[in-house]
């Protein structure tokens, strides 16, 4: 008890009236017994505390026990339940039995046949209003499950469409939501990788099985979760970010619900845009991995790759060639939105399919800032090429694992030169760079010198390139009835030259060049013309391509003529770019190539220059740039049909007694 | 069902007795509840007539009106089976899901070789190309009649 004590104060104990008739009669309460007087005196005690006190520890006790099992309230009714039924059965039984009872000196009272027919009618009125109760009942459970049943099967026959090509995954949890059995759909698959490196799981890798308002099953992935592998050029007008064309863009997952609201799909429909959704998810994990990897290797110090930035899901390479790339994982749907003006500019650019095709169309020299611009190579097929290699990477190891059928594939495995994937890749891209300026170098080579012509040999190897430089000579006058000459088979070969090679091999950013003709320093020490007729092989650096090749062009066209000059029984003396000839009176009449990789008007031309002995000193000095000395003519850039006439009339020059 | 087919597949002697109870305790479920249907429809025609003392009719009714949702409930644990079979199917029916897998991985394989090919072919024929353009130009007369040009 709380310290507070309530008093109350009873009345005194005299007789009070309690009213008056009108005839004077008063009345007086009743007198109020011994007994009563006591129990009402102790129900006056006021008891209510002590019961609240236990009541509380009841309750306490009782809390302990009854919060477990949500079900005791239940159980508690049902029992009641059945107490109640248990009663009103037995009254009915009770009842019955009444019924039946007959009283021994009477008999019922027989009712009229109107009561009987009437009663009768009512009950079967009853009855009968009963059975349509139930089948009302009966029709609406009907249709209840079979609206059910349909339901299900769109969904258990979607699921098990669904099944066919994706990983289907069951959790036994209590379902939350009414319908929901807790399926999902696993993107992530495990088997494919290098259990040593562990991959960071994304979250997208399982997508839950939902139902929608139609029942028909749905699949959410969460909102801009899907991202994709992003590739690019480095470099203003280069770092164009148009729109995504690497994938096929289907709707993102927040454009789903709209779709609900349009129009109720086909069962097919919606299977196939669940697959498109299911894709998207796993196009986004494979970028994931794929970026993974590339960061992955471009940290480690032996891949050869140069990292140059980091941000958050950006990776920026340098790869040589003044390029740099870069990679990020951007979402999916923001690409659009980057697109800018720039973009389209160079769309033309980006379109272009190879790279090699560049220089062929901008020979006009306008887009010439453009033309060194865009050697780099699309950036589509680039990011593709990025993505096929390590999906071989991966898919190549882990079939290696599972089934030893061999898939090999044509292209190099880039892991044998100690590179790595993104080594190669990048080396690929550089070279990619390198070999389209040394093709713009080759071109504007053979653009200025006519009888050149330039073949392209696609070597199906991302690091190798390979050109050659023909030059056919006119067939000479002499049929090669010569073949009857020694049967030397090198000089047999020389008499049915008429193509001379030079091959232009680039690895990497190494350029090797190959030719016949040239007489190289060993061959000349040997001291006779047919022994230097080998095959040159230089590596040069791109600088120095021009020269070369037109020294390699212009030895070539020496040798020509030197073996024609040797047809017609003339003997000249061959230099490097000069064929000599030896006049009546001692004097030397030489026929000089020279080569300017620089000259608009042609890369080759040719001086006439006569040497008489006593002239020497004048050769050092004259070197008028008009040729007007007297020792030097300049012939000017001639074909090689000129140069072949001008051969003759040189060769009846010296004397008229060499010829057949 | 799968479970028969596969019980004669590869799987140890408990699993395929495992399976077996397990088949047999759903054709059990099966045929309780279809008797259950059954009978309970039988009473609620049996119940049909009318009887004289007013109380069994009304006694009947209830009666009528528990039995009808009973079979219901009963329907409904029919169909709850059923699904309860499709998920089985849906996680069990290794066979022919194994054969889907094959069927797929090998048209797919297929394809990837027709690409292969034809990804070769058109490199084939980018080459031909090539070398043909580039003949012609350089023997072209535009070529060979032009003066170098700058």
């Amino acid at each position: 008890m709380d310290g507070k004590m309530e008093i109350s104060l009873d009345k005194l104990p005299i007789k009070r009236l309690d009213a008056i008739e009108e005839n004077g009669a008063e009345r007086f309460p009743t007198d109020v017994g011994y007994d009563d007087k006591r129990v009402s005196l102790i129900r006056r005690i006021d008891f209510a505390w002590a019961v609240e006190k236990d009541t509380k520890k009841q309750k306490k006790a009782s809390k302990e026990e009854a919060t477990p099992w949500p079900w005791q309230s239940l159980v508690e009714n049902l029992r009641l339940a059945h107490q109640e039924l248990s009663v009103i059965i037995d009254l009915i039984s009770t009842v019955e039995a009444n019924d039946a009872v007959t009283v021994a000196s009477m008999t019922r009272p027989k009712p009229l046949p109107n009561e009987v027919l009437s009663d009768l009618g009512v009950s079967a009125a009853t009855k009968l209003q009963c059975f349509r109760h139930l089948s009302k009942y009966f029709k609406q459970s009907a249709k209840a499950l079979e609206q059910q049943i349909a339901r299900e099967a769109r969904f258990y026959g979607a699921l098990i469409r669904l099944q066919q090509n994706w990983k289907v995954k069951r959790q036994r949890v209590a379902a939350s939501a009414p319908g929901n059995e807790g399926f999902s759909i696993d993107l992530f698959s495990n088997s494919l990788h290098d259990p040593v490196a562990v991959f960071r799981p994304s979250s997208l890798s399982t997508v839950r099985v939902d139902h929608d308002s139609a029942g028909m099953l749905a699949v959410h992935l969460p909102p801009n979760s899907c991202r994709a592998l992003h590739f690019g050029f480095l470099g203003g007008h280069l770092g164009n970010i148009p729109k995504e064309p690497s994938k096929t863009k289907t709707h993102g997952p927040d454009e789903l619900p709209s779709k609900e609201i349009k129009k109720p799909l086909s069962d097919n429909e919606c299977v196939k845009e669940t697959h498109s959704v299911l894709r998207e998810g796993h196009q986004a994990i494979f970028d994931e991995q794929v970026f993974d990897l590339v960061n992955r290797e471009a940290f480690n110090s032996s891949s050869g790759v140069n990292v140059t930035g980091i941000r958050e899901n950006y990776l920026q390479l340098n790869i040589g060639q003044g390029a740099s790339v870069f990679m990020s994982l951007v979402p999916s749907g923001q690409d659009d939105k980057t697109a800018d003006g720039m973009g389209m500019q160079n769309l033309e650019s980006a379109i272009l399919p190879m790279d090699t095709f560049d220089g062929v169309k901008l020979s006009d020299g306008k887009h010439d800032n453009d033309k060194k611009k865009s050697g780099f190579p699309n950036r589509i097929s680039s990011e593709i090429y990025l993505k096929q290699l390590f999906h071989e990477h991966v898919f190549v190891r882990a079939k290696d694992k599972h089934i030893s059928a061999g898939r090999t594939q044509p292209s190099s495995q880039p892991a044998k030169d100690g590179f790595g994937l993104l080594g190669h890749f990048c080396m690929s891209l550089a070279h990619r760079i390198f070999s389209s300026k040394v093709l713009m170098e080759l071109e504007n080579l053979v653009s200025r010198v006519p009888y050149l012509h330039l073949l392209s040999h696609p070597t199906w190897h991302s690091r190798t390139s390979s050109w050659t430089l023909l030059m056919k000579v006119p067939e000479s006058s002499f049929h090669p009835g010569c073949q009857t000459r020694t049967s030397d088979i090198h000089n047999v070969k020389n008499i049915i030259k008429t193509h001379f090679r030079t091959k232009v091999v680039i690895n990497d950013d190494c350029i090797n060049v190959e030719g016949d003709g040239a007489p190289n320093v060993v061959g000349l020490f040997k001291g006779s013309s047919e022994d230097v007729c080998s095959m040159n092989r230089y590596d040069c650096d791109l600088a120095d391509i021009p020269v070369i090749l037109l020294q390699q062009v212009a030895s070539q066209v020496i040798r020509w003529l030197h073996e024609e000059a040797l047809k017609v029984g003339i003997k000249a003396n061959r230099d490097f770019l000069c064929l000599s000839f030896e006049m009546d009176q001692g004097e030397m009449l030489s026929l000089v190539a020279h080569v300017n990789p620089d000259d608009p008007q042609g890369c080759i031309s040719w001086w006439l220059v006569m040497d008489d002995g006593f002239s020497e000193d004048l050769k050092f000095h004259t070197d008028a740039p008009d040729g007007g000395s007297e020792y030097r003519k300049f012939l000017g850039h001639l074909s090689l049909e000129v140069l072949y006439s001008t051969l003759m009339d040189l060769v009846s020059l010296c004397n008229g007694g060499g010829r057949h | 069902m799968n479970k028969g087919g596969g019980a004669g597949g590869g799987p140890t002697a408990a699993a395929a007795a495992a399976a077996a109870q397990k088949q047999k305790t759903l054709l059990q479920r099966v045929e309780t509840d279809i008797a259950n249907v059954v009978d309970h429809f039988t009473f609620l025609v049996n119940v049909a007539r009318v009887n004289d003392p007013p109380v069994r009719n009304s006694q009947e009714a209830f009666m009528m009106e528990m039995r009808a949702a009973r079979m219901v409930q009963a329907a409904d644990s029919l169909l709850k089976l059923v699904s309860e079979l499709k998920q089985t199917a849906i996680f069990s029916g290794f066979a022919s899901l194994n054969d889907h897998v094959d069927q797929r991985e090998a048209e797919f394989n297929q394809q990837a070789e027709k690409t292969d090919h034809l990804l070769a072919r058109i490199g084939e024929e980018a080459a031909a190309s090539l070398k043909e353009l580039e003949s012609h130009y350089y023997s072209s007369a535009q070529r060979t009649s032009d003066p170098p040009q700058p």
